[in-house]
């Protein structure tokens, strides 16, 4: 099919602000009469608060108010109400707000800090799941019992720290082992990490007078802060306004309501006044979302020619001190533990458990990376037992038409072609290296396998607005929010297909307002292509309709008799016979005056069709309703005097069903590859015993800059058009990511041929196994 | 209270400070300069980047009472008459300017290098960049716009009015 708009590269709507440093972020909004937050944070990632003396911080110069949690009634969440935004009578991580200066300066307030006098009673610390769960643990949230949850499957477990348990149930797992000839089994660990956006949090919120709240911020879910907001506080959703200006990254962590509640409490000290809190680097790191941390231990079965017969697998999370976001982690985990693979039989638990580290929330396709990281790494080791080759029994096992997956969601051949996406990859990447060693490397390749749901509530929807303008333009309003993927530019272009117009006569919304945009859930899950996009073409044809019913009355034909081009709506038999978009799209004014039809000025929504939450028996389910799925691979190279893992190449193909903005799919590939290898090989939140952070800034915590970007880089896209994905299309955004990890860490084995079952994999770590075995070479001595 | 004169956006002007403050800060939070990003407060980001007497500079570590009798541009000086400048120009065509966050920085460290240095090699524009963190490209758009705003940069050197 030939498109005239989708498929073609175009200009970023947002672009000139953004080069011009005139696009607003949250931080840079000053209002009339603003007040500055610091937050004070506890000396202990688990203490018991024996008292808060806040009198000598009150005297202090410029302090407007001193704010501490006691006013707090009842906790706030989305699934699982398990969360305060400050610390009642104990603190349960050591970014929790303790106490909050409101003062007319940042500088006045954080002066005040020092002299808010706190006596606390520590309690034992955990930062891993499995310690939390020992028998003898003391409880981090000793009433879990007492939190609301929508549904059981959010339940915790009263007097453990465990908060939710879900276990998925396929087929028959013992005779799937009865069958196998080989059983491998191990366990996985994938750390925690931060989202680490260029920019960090900030909220302003402000209580009017007449009860209503305002809130700025930096998120991507308006609609989710608005309704928390609204609940925490007992008022109507609609007196709870959000607005999101520009957003500088978000990676996940700027997804769920984070810093809002926090800043919404403080503000609601000092009503008729917004108050401001923008958050150090530092604190970006210890005091909002984490992700990331999960365990898999993981056994699997397959028949000597590499069939594989049963799953059997148990997941922890380490969740963090509030495990509200962390359950959905831990739910899509457990889903998705099967990765690209068929197996007839499955048996997968999964725990998320309290601990005392910032919660675990959202980061870039959560869930999935930690999950396949661990299947992708054990088929590897699979192979190497039945002496077959890794990519042959991926190939034997992958999920195809007609096939299942972990959960039983029946695959289809429209749901994307992983041959293809395999066979581009190891075009780029031939499966067997030439030189294996010279004088100063070890070399090897690797590849994984990735798939991913664009995951959601299952009553998650976008909605489009489109509005004619009487110049014959369009102004099209969404709620998606463009945090740097290129959704403003992807949703232009298919508005543009849907209204064969070019794309300059459509102006997209640049700022998210709930007042006035219309309703979506949250532009989480590589889900904005496929849902929002579907919702733009609704929207198009509902605009389109109106205009023909319009054009009807003037031309005076049926409207399924007419065409529509962009430009006029004409008779489809005599062209000649037409009326121009500009003249109807109010109504059209005849010869007197006399106004006739409609004003062209639709909205339209889309979910996902038929997506169901897991079965309470089996944990069975449609749940994911759309999938996306995609090969990795890479060459590295390892130098033996100094462990360093170098990327000379690395490959990705997906099948994406139809690409809309090629520049923008790319640069999510390029810089979603290069967050993998920053989790893969450097990045990780650091965590003492007693449950500080070790590395919360960007010196410490590395991230990788142009220096640590692979030798070369590969991007294939495959495109089986989806049957739902408007125009084919389906999600993207977070998927370059998922297959990181294990390819690295199967070309680490092939270049040194030793197991690394964690990451982050360090220059010290390899370097460790490098002495162990032998392969380091010492400089000469001179 | 006290004051020092500098030139900003070549306007001269005289501005109070409390006297600890970076020159980000004052930036941001006195002449409301917003276009210049606090990311990190420790020279990691490169977020903050403006062009202090020619040379790149983290204005978050560059104490503002240091600054007497100084030239500073920020991203807002860089275009002028409504024209974008080559460099931004490079920016957009070469599809580099994602979340926008760490773009000024980085287009403002590439006013310094191609000023200083019109023909730095490749080598030199990486090691630039390299003082930039990114979270949304990957780089390789970067360095593509960086090669870009080179050869447009050279372009309008004496086309100036």
């Amino acid at each position: 099919m030939e498109y005239k708009y989708i498929g073609k590269d175009a200009k970023r709507p947002s672009a000139v602000e953004r080069i011009t440093g005139k696009a607003i972020f949250v931080d840079d909004i000053r209002l009339p009469g603003m007040l500055y937050a610091k937050i004070l944070y506890p000396k202990y990632a688990h203490a018991k608060i024996l008292s808060i003396d806040t009198s000598e911080a009150e005297k202090m110069p410029g302090v407007v108010k001193v704010v501490t949690g006691k006013n707090i009634k009842h906790p706030f969440g989305d699934c699982l109400h398990d969360r305060l935004p400050m610390a009642v009578d104990k603190v349960r991580y050591i970014g929790e707000p303790v106490a909050a200066v409101i003062a007319d300066t940042e500088r006045h307030a954080r002066a005040a800090l020092s002299k808010i006098k706190v006596e606390y009673e520590p309690l034992p610390v955990y930062t891993d799941a499995l310690d939390a769960m020992k028998k003898d643990a003391v409880l981090i949230h000793e009433h879990s019992e007492k939190y609301f949850y929508v549904t059981p499957l959010y339940k915790p477990t009263p007097g453990t720290n465990i908060a939710i348990t879900y276990e998925i149930k396929k087929g028959d797992v013992k005779k799937g082992f009865k069958e196998a000839d080989v059983v491998v089994e191990d366990e996985f660990n994938f750390h925690h990490m931060s989202s680490v956006a260029i920019e960090p949090h900030a909220t302003i919120a402000l209580h009017h007078l007449d009860g209503t709240v305002e809130i700025w911020t930096a998120n991507v879910g308006p609609f989710a802060v608005r309704e928390q907001v609204a609940e925490f506080f007992g008022k109507n959703i609609s007196d709870v306004r959000v607005h999101i200006p520009h957003i500088g990254g978000c990676f996940g962590y700027k997804s769920d309501p984070g810093i809002e509640p926090l800043v919404a409490y403080i503000a609601s000290f000092v009503p008729g006044r917004p108050v401001k809190l923008r958050l150090t680097r530092k604190e970006d790191f210890t005091s909002t979302f984490i992700g990331r941390g999960i365990r898999a231990r993981v056994k699997v079965g397959a028949t000597k020619d590499g069939k594989l017969t049963a799953l059997e697998e148990t997941l922890y999370l380490s969740t963090g001190a509030y495990a509200d976001t962390g359950s959905n982690i831990l739910i899509v985990a457990v889903q998705t533990s099967g990765g690209v693979y068929y197996f007839p039989n499955a048996h997968v638990k999964g725990y998320s458990v309290y601990t005392n580290t910032p919660p675990v929330g959202a980061l870039r396709a959560y869930g999935h990376p930690e999950a396949e990281f661990a299947i992708e790494r054990i088929m590897d080791m699979l192979a190497r037992k039945l002496d077959m080759s890794p990519i042959e029994l991926r190939k034997k096992n992958y999920i195809t038409d007609g096939k299942t997956n972990v959960v039983g969601e029946k695959f289809k051949k429209s749901d994307g072609d992983l041959f293809k996406c395999t066979e581009s990859v190891l075009e780029a990447i031939p499966p067997k290296v030439e030189v294996k060693e010279d004088e100063n490397y070890l070399y090897g390749v690797g590849y994984a396998g990735l798939i991913k749901a664009p995951k959601a509530a299952t009553f998650a929807s976008k909605g489009c607005h489109i509005k004619f303008n009487v110049d014959g333009t369009v102004s099209l309003n969404m709620a998606g929010g463009d945090v740097g993927q290129g959704l403003w530019t992807v949703a232009r272009q298919i508005a543009a297909e849907a209204l064969k117009m070019p794309p300059e006569k459509i102006k997209v919304y640049n700022e998210i307002d709930t007042q006035y945009s219309p309703w979506e859930w949250q532009t989480v899950g590589s889900m904005f292509t496929f849902q929002g996009g579907n919702a733009i073409i609704r929207a198009a044809n509902k605009a389109i309709d109106a205009l023909k019913r319009n054009a009807s009355l003037v031309l005076k034909r049926d409207p399924d008799m007419l065409e529509y081009d962009g430009e006029y709506v004409y008779d489809r038999s005599y062209p000649d016979v037409k009326v121009a978009v500009k003249d109807i799209c109010r109504g059209y004014v005849t010869e007197d005056g006399t106004t006739i039809g409609e004003v062209v000025d639709v909205t339209s929504y889309f979910r996902l069709p038929g997506v169901q939450g897991p079965d309470p028996e089996t944990g069975m389910g449609r749940t994911g309703g759309s999938y996306t799925m995609g090969f990795q691979g890479c060459k590295v190279k390892i130098d033996k005097r100094t462990g360093k893992v170098y990327i000379d190449h690395f490959a990705t193909s997906i099948d994406v069903g139809k690409v809309i903005f090629p520049k923008g799919a790319e640069a999510q590939v390029l810089g979603g590859v290069l967050m993998g290898i920053g989790e893969t090989l450097m990045e990780e939140v650091r965590f003492k015993e007693n449950g500080e952070i070790a590395n919360p800034d960007l010196i410490r915590y590395k991230l990788p800059r142009i220096e640590d970007l692979p030798g070369k880089q590969t991007v294939k896209f495959i495109e089986t058009p989806d049957a739902v994905g408007p125009f084919g299309a389906r999600g993207l955004g977070e998927h370059p990511m998922i297959g990181v990890a294990p390819a690295i860490l199967n070309a680490i084995y092939d270049a040194i041929g030793y197991d690394f079952k964690e990451v982050p994999v360090t220059q010290d770590m390899v370097k460790k196994v490098l002495e162990e075995k032998g392969l380091t070479v010492k400089d000469k001595e001179e | 209270m006290q004051s020092i004169t500098v030139t900003i956006n070549g306007e001269k002007k005289e501005i109070y400070f409390e006297g600890g403050e970076t020159l980000l800060d004052v930036l941001r939070d006195n002449l409301y300069l917003t276009g210049t990003k606090y990311g990190c407060g420790q020279g990691a980001c490169g977020a903050c980047t403006v062009v202090v007497n020619g040379e790149a500079v983290k204005s978050c570590m560059v104490l503002f009472r240091r600054l007497e009798g100084a030239e500073i541009l920020t991203i807002e000086g860089l275009s002028k008459n409504g024209e974008l400048h080559p460099i931004q120009k490079a920016f957009i065509d070469a599809d580099a300017v994602h979340c926008g966050f760490c773009t000024p920085g980085i287009i403002m460290e590439l006013y310094a290098l191609f000023t200083k240095n019109p023909d730095a090699s490749e080598e030199e524009i990486k090691k630039a960049l390299n003082k930039h963190l990114c979270r949304c490209t990957g780089y390789l758009p970067l360095i593509e716009a960086a090669k870009i705003a080179q050869k447009y940069y050279k372009e309008s050197i004496g086309k100036e009015v």
